[in-house]
This record gives C-alpha cells, structure tokens and sequence, in this order.
C-alpha cells in the first residue's frame, strides 16, 4: 500500500515538474516569438479560453465547440472499437476451436501488425464513400488486430494439467471451453484493449482530419488554419491526450470489474 | 483374450498425425489464402463484394505497372520516410533506454516519471504532429528540413517511451537470488550493472523495437500528413487520392506495406544474430 502511495506521489512530483518546464518555456516563448499563442501558450490562457464564454464559431464557446466534437469523434471510435474487439476475439475463438484457420490466417495476422493501417485512411474513405463508415472500419481494423494475437496467445497459455483436469472429469469440449480456456483468456485479451483503445481513438481524429464532418480532428485542422481561436486547437490537444491516456486506464478499470482474481489484490 | 481390432486410420487422422504434413500445411494454406484473395481481385470479385470500381481499387497489374513506372519517384519518398522513422527510432530507444537507466538507479522517482512516459505512449499522434510542427517552426529556414525535424520529433517521443518502459523492465525483473548472489560476491554497483542488469535487458531491447518499428513507421506516416513540406511515402497517398490517381495511391500503400514488412523482418534477423548466446 506504501509502495502505491509512493509511486502517485513521484508520479505527482513529475507532472508537477512537467507543468514548470512548460511555463518556463511558455515565457521563453512569449518573449522571443511573435506569436507565442501559436508555439505554446500560457497553461492559465489555455484554461481561461476553456472557461471563457466568448463565441469561436456558430454561436458556441471553446468548450462547446471542443465538446461537441469530442462526442461525435469518441462515439465512433467506441462503436469501431466495439466491432473490432468482438471481431478480434471471435476470431481467435476459431483459429483456437480449429487448427486449418489458425495456420492460414496466423500469418496473415502477423502482417496485419506491420502494414501502417492508418496510411490506408484515406483509401478506405473512397471505398466506402461514407466518412462515418471509414472511421468505423479503421477503428475496427486497429483493435482487432492486438486483440486477437493478444487472446490467441491467452488461449495458447492455458496448462497441459488443466487439460488434464478437464479429461478426468469427462468435461465436454464447450465446458472446457466455457470454464478453463475462455476464463484464462480474459487478461490477455484486456492487455489487447489497452493496447487498442488509444490506436481506436487516434484512428477516429485521423479519419476526421480527411473530410469535414464535425469531429475533433476537423476541428483541429480548421483552428490550425486560424479559422477559429487557436485556443480550440490547444484545448483539442489536449483534451485528445487526455482520452487516449483514459481510454487505458478505462481499460483496467473494466478489467478489475469483470474479473474477481484481480480484485482482491 | 480378444484381440483388439484396429481400425483403419481415416485419411483424416492420418494427415492430423503426420509432422511433416502438418508443417507442410502452415506454408501452404497461407499461400493458398493469399493466391485466392489474389485470384479475386484480378478477376473483379473483391469489387463486387466491396461494392467499389476499379477505379478506386485498381487490379493489381495496373498498381505494378505504376509502381514499376514510377520507381524513381518512389524511391526518394521511401528515402524521405525511412531517414525520419530511422533517426526517430535510433534517437528515441537511446532516449528511452537512458531514462530506463536513470529510472532503474532511482526507483523512488523513476517509477512515477516512467508512468508519465506511458501516459505519453498514448497521446494520440495525430495531436502531438500539429503541436511539434510549431514549435519547430524556427529551427531551419528551409522547409524540408524543418518539417523533418518535426517528424522525428513525434516519433522519437513514440520510440522513448516505448524503449523506456520496456527496458525498465529489463533491467529491474532479475532472476530470483541474482541480486543477493551479488550482494554476497561485494560486487560494486557499477558492476552489478555491467554485469547483471545490462544483459538481461538485451532481450526486452527486443521486446520494445518489435512493437516500435513498425509503429515508428506508422507515426512517420501520419505525421508527414501534417508537416508542412510535400514528401514522405505516407503524404504521397493522400496528395494522389486528393488528386484523384487512386493507381498511383495504390502503388505508395503497396510500398507502405513493403516498408513495414521488410524493417520487420530486418529486425528479426538481427535479433537472431544478436542473441544467438541467450537460448
């Protein structure tokens, strides 16, 4: 327990001293350059325009703005994400349940991890023509990928000695299924959504930046292009690196609700 | 005594049991996949399913006559992508393996900057690309290397913190008693970690570079869609769709592909070299 409050404190420590070395070069910043707004702002201006009810665009604040288009972009990377996840297991429960599947596609699996899916965005998008649909697709590409090499490697660890176990007492194959491989494959595949969830999100805002639609990405590129208050980029920033870092914690979150073994300790 | 009959083996069984049949099927059947979907793509299949042209999805002569024609042109974009992802890689994995060295020599303040670091692992790129592309802006006045440094910037920051984590681990998950055994031996601290730590860090070194490479790749990628300078593997596949050439599109996807293929298994020989000692 010590050791835990330790690590939050150091962990405390850092951002803290993360937060200076900003403000020092934020005021390095605001003396040599132009327009430090553009390079990097102060953190308090950063939370000012965030509490600010002036109008950036369409009659709404920064906020408001940033807001918006944060639902519409985390819903779809949630509904990709959800797609890909259920995909990536179903997919390792066949390549488990059959051993034709697991040898012709394994490899396929393998080379999926190495093509730079998010390259092929703007490919997708002119196929399926629809830019919610793309995102979707993309989203769903990129997590089914870890989750199922990561499940397909839960499935492989499970002991010989439970197998044995299962023998004796004459369990049919789906109940070896249900209550020994399915069970030990549950931290494995949670490893695989951590790993997915941030690249679900990075897909989403990237997809945005293709076409204006709305999303957080869009508005990230029309804030840059000083259409509105370069504030709105600032905000969006960080508001994405905030998801992506949540989007893990989620993650172990969901993990300790699901499985009783991690909870007691 | 009745003599136990023995069934015929079906043909089935037979082949489940023959090793050589089974090692057999685990280059075959990949191929077969791969000659099939293939087969579909040239004969127009792929496009019906996907409900597509052969204008946005070019058969595949017509991409390998592109790639073939344009060769030159897609050399210096492959020399423009790797030369970032390259120097990304390199500069970050030092980076990171140095913060894993100064976390594992001061646990009591490098745990909490390593879970900083992780935090940082995943910042979605496409936020931090924009981010670096200003702060760089007054680095060069040529623009070319400006947006260069720029995107090695993003992909260094994704090597660290992959290479830091990992290595942490590598230098902390000794082998049970290896500490004490140098405890009992009065080795120095130095030593401990020249001879102790060092080497069973090499193998999670491993670990990290299989996930970054290919991942450095894809940040070179989608950070060259930001950076203000037209060139890179990745910025060539959306100015050709923004154009409308979808074949010559293809043709930088194809290389795309290949990149992140070939690095990969680049590493993995390397890795067979490196660590012939450790098995």
């Amino acid at each position: 327990m010590k050791s835990k409050k330790e690590k939050m404190l150091s962990t405390l420590l850092w951002i803290v001293f993360l937060v200076i070395a900003w403000e020092v070069g934020a005021c390095i910043v605001a003396v040599t350059k132009r327009s430090p707004e553009n390079i990097l702002p102060h953190l308090y201006q950063i939370i000012a325009a965030a509490c600010s009810t002036k109008q950036v665009s369409a009659g709404m604040s920064a906020t408001m703005v940033v807001l918006t288009s944060a639902r519409a972009t985390i819903l779809r990377a949630l509904v990709g994400f959800a797609v890909g996840a259920s995909i990536g297991f179903l997919l390792a429960l066949i390549m488990k349940l059959s051993g034709f599947f697991e040898k012709m596609l394994f490899p396929y699996l393998m080379l999926i991890q190495l093509i730079p899916v998010l390259g092929l965005a703007p490919i997708i998008l002119s196929i399926t023509g629809d830019i919610n649909k793309s995102r979707i697709v993309i989203a769903a590409i990129l997590s089914f990928y870890p989750v199922a090499t990561n499940t397909l490697a839960g499935f492989h660890s499970v002991e010989k000695e439970k197998y044995d176990l299962m023998y004796i007492y004459a369990a049919p194959k789906w109940m070896i299924y249900l209550k020994v491989l399915i069970p030990s494959s549950i931290p494995y595949f949670f490893t695989g959504m951590k790993i997915a969830a941030p690249m679900a999100i990075t897909a989403s805002i990237l997809v945005d930046t293709l076409q204006g639609d709305g999303g957080m990405g869009c508005m990230l590129s029309q804030s840059l292009k000083h259409a509105m208050s370069i504030y709105v980029f600032w905000l969006i920033v960080i508001f994405s690196a905030f998801i992506g870092i949540f989007s893990s914690y989620l993650m172990n979150w969901i993990e300790k609700l699901v499985s009783p073994a991690k909870r007691v300790g | 005594m009745a003599q136990k009959r023995k069934r015929p083996k079906s043909l089935y069984h037979r082949a489940k049991d023959n090793q050589q049949f089974q090692a057999a099927m685990t280059v075959v059947l990949p191929v077969f996949l791969g000659m099939v979907i293939l087969v579909l793509w040239q004969t127009q299949t792929l496009h019906q399913i996907f409900h597509t042209d052969t204008f946005t999805l070019p058969l595949i002569d017509r991409i390998g006559t592109i790639f073939i024609e344009n060769r030159a042109k897609i050399w210096e974009n492959v020399k423009a992508t790797m030369t970032v992802a390259l120097i990304g890689l390199v500069l970050g994995s030092l980076l990171g393996y140095l913060i894993a060295i100064l976390a594992a020599f001061f646990p009591k303040m490098g745990t909490g900057g390593l879970s900083v670091i992780g935090a940082f692992a995943s910042i979605p790129v496409v936020a931090l690309a924009p981010v670096m592309n200003n702060w760089t802006k007054g680095v060069s006045s040529d623009a070319n290397t400006r947006s260069m440094v720029a995107k090695i910037l993003v992909v260094m920051l994704i090597a660290a913190a992959n290479m830091g984590l990992n290595a942490y681990r590598g230098l902390t998950e000794l082998k049970p008693y290896a500490l004490d055994l140098m405890a009992v031996y009065a080795a120095k601290r130095r030593t401990v970690f020249q001879k102790l730590q060092l080497p069973n860090s090499v193998p999670y070194i491993f670990v990290a570079l299989k996930v970054s490479v290919p991942a450095s790749i894809m940040t070179t990628i989608v950070s060259e869609y930001f950076a203000e300078y037209i060139i890179g593997v990745g910025r060539q596949i959306r100015e050709n769709i923004v154009l409308a050439q979808y074949s010559t599109a293809w043709a930088y996807i194809a290389t795309a592909c290949l990149l992140g293929i070939v690095s990969y298994v680049i590493l993995m020989v390397l890795q067979k070299i490196l660590l012939r000692n450790y098995h």
